[in-house]
């Protein structure tokens, strides 16, 4: 099912172009990496896609609906999510609970089912022991954690995540690649996630969108290179 | 000194005030608004000396004028995001100018009363103030316990509380409006010039003393209620102005805890 379609889109700032003829698609079940340099207008396309910003031309469809025709729930890490307010006065395990209001929760006590969830949330990060801290005395890579924690207990259709994984060390990175693997594989997510770690990643993914330069463009234009898919073959996930 | 009605009358509204002020100075102090919370207060002036230029009630007269400022501060707060400060500072100091101004065009007796609006008066409390502050102060507390998580998820961060799908537009016009009303109720009793002071201060102090937003909101509750009935008293013995007696506890307070913590 699709849950991402981008047709024909272009973004202006003021009158500077920086994306044209951007077409692509995400579906339900995809592990999509979307890359490019720096000011390659990456985060500029997520925040279209998310209705942050408008397109200037061209279209894009986010999905009302997940496959099992409920509301759709997109879970986003947003670029530098760590450089959060350090005062914020929370700890770990709110924050992560607050993962899961979007899933009917805003006017409901969680109950067990959400419980659970949070757990196994923190725990697939590492930060279960850490959960009575309070969120503005973590290190960077921590806080980048609970914010992926967090995403993972809110337990979305569809994860946008722009460098989810900046400050992190290689193993959690790629205990992080699987555990988004096995959610698109087996339990049928979509992903579109920006990031700079094209080798690591070519494992996981199975589309790849690469922003690239416009050539002759007297902007700093970028413009999709291709979109390569690999047919998908469910990995055997361990 | 229970023996005044007006004693008696502070004291309730102190307690209501300790009630509402770190539930709205959290979020204030958060979504970077304290500034907000003193534009709205000069700005309340404007709509006291309004009032009583036209001989309208002068507290549903600073309402209004509020209402509508704090609509126009989320607009500009949207359009200038990075500049709001300038935008803040002109209606700040616009606020003021318009209730000076206003009072000078008025040539009865007045100038008296808006002195007390300046610095705050626990004398003339009225009973209709402290049954208006009660039925504001339980406004506060449905909407705190129905919209906790949706005022926690925006407030940590709106973009992905708009990802989330909260409406995040009204949910910020509401809490500005609320802000407003609060401020023009509160601005007469402890005055222009500190509503914003002792709204924000019993957040500031108890957001170093918790490590939970729950905490933070109860621990404030605390806090405030000492200061509001410390100050109290205390500017009742030595007859010195109420707001800034609770503002000096608070500062006290807070350094207090700055030193040990
Ligand atoms: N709010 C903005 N106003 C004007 N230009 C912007 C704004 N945000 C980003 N840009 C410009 O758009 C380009 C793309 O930025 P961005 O989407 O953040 O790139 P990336 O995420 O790929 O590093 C950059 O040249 C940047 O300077
Ligand atoms: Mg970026």
């Amino acid at each position: 099912m699709q849950y991402i379609k981008v047709e024909d889109l272009a973004f202006h700032y003021e009158d500077e172009p920086v994306l044209e003829n951007i077409c692509f698609e995400v579906n339900s079940g995809d592990f999509a990496m979307l890359t490019g340099e720096n000011g390659a207008a990456k985060t500029t396309l997520l925040r279209n896609i998310l209705g942050l910003l408008k397109p200037t031309k061209g279209s894009v469809m986010l999905s009302k609906k997940n496959r099992e025709n409920k509301k759709l729930v997109v879970g986003y890490i947003p670029q530098q999510v760590a450089s959060f307010n350090a005062g914020f006065p929370s700890t770990v395990l709110e924050l992560v609970r607050s993962g899961r209001y979007p899933r009917g929760k805003w006017f409901k006590k969680l109950d067990e089912d959400d419980e659970k969830h949070v757990e196994k949330a923190l725990e697939s990060v590492g930060m279960w022991e850490m959960r009575h801290k309070k969120i503005g005395e973590l290190s960077g890579g921590q806080k980048q954690r609970i914010s992926i924690a967090r995403v993972f207990a809110m337990d979305p259709d569809l994860f946008i995540l722009d460098e989810p994984t900046t400050g992190m060390d290689v193993a959690s990175r790629e205990e992080f690649y699987k555990l988004l693997k096995h959610a698109s594989d087996y339990h049928g997510k979509g992903i579109l996630m920006v990031t700079h770690d094209h080798e690591e990643i070519r494992h996981y993914a199975n589309k790849h969108i690469e922003l690239v330069r416009k050539e002759g463009s007297p902007w700093r234009c970028f413009s999709m290179d291709s979109c390569k898919e690999r047919s998908k073959h469910p990995s055997s996930f361990h | 000194m229970f023996l005044y009605g007006f004693m008696q009358r502070a004291f309730q509204a102190s307690v209501l005030i300790s009630l509402i002020a770190p539930m709205l100075g959290l979020f204030l102090i958060l979504r970077r608004q304290s500034l907000m919370a003193d534009t709205l207060s000069h700005v309340s002036l404007a709509g006291v000396a309004l009032g009583l230029l036209l001989g309208y009630d002068p507290t549903w007269m600073n309402i209004l004028v509020v209402v509508v400022v704090a609509g126009i501060l989320e607009y500009l707060r949207k359009v200038y995001r990075t500049y709001s400060e300038i935008s803040i500072a002109i209606l700040m100091s616009g606020g003021m100018a318009v209730a000076l101004v206003l009072m000078g065009l008025n040539d009865s007796g007045a100038t008296v009363s808006i002195q007390q609006f300046l610095f705050g008066s626990i004398v003339t409390i009225s009973v209709q103030q402290v049954w208006m502050l009660l039925v504001l102060t339980l406004l506060i507390i449905i909407l705190y316990s129905v919209f906790r998580k949706a005022m926690y998820t925006l407030t940590f961060d709106e973009e992905t509380a708009y990802t989330a799908g909260l409406p995040i537009q009204f949910m910020s016009v509401m809490f500005n409006i609320l802000t407003g009303v609060t401020i023009a109720l509160i601005m007469p009793i402890v005055g222009a010039l500190l509503v914003s002071a002792i709204l924000i201060l019993p957040a500031a102090i108890s957001i170093r003393l918790s490590k939970s937003f729950n905490g933070v909101i109860f621990i404030g509750i605390v806090v405030a209620l000492f200061g509001m009935i410390m100050g109290l008293v205390g500017s009742y013995y030595l007859g010195t102005p109420p707001g800034a007696t609770i503002t000096l506890i608070y500062i006290a307070v807070f350094s207090v805890i700055a030193v040990f913590k």
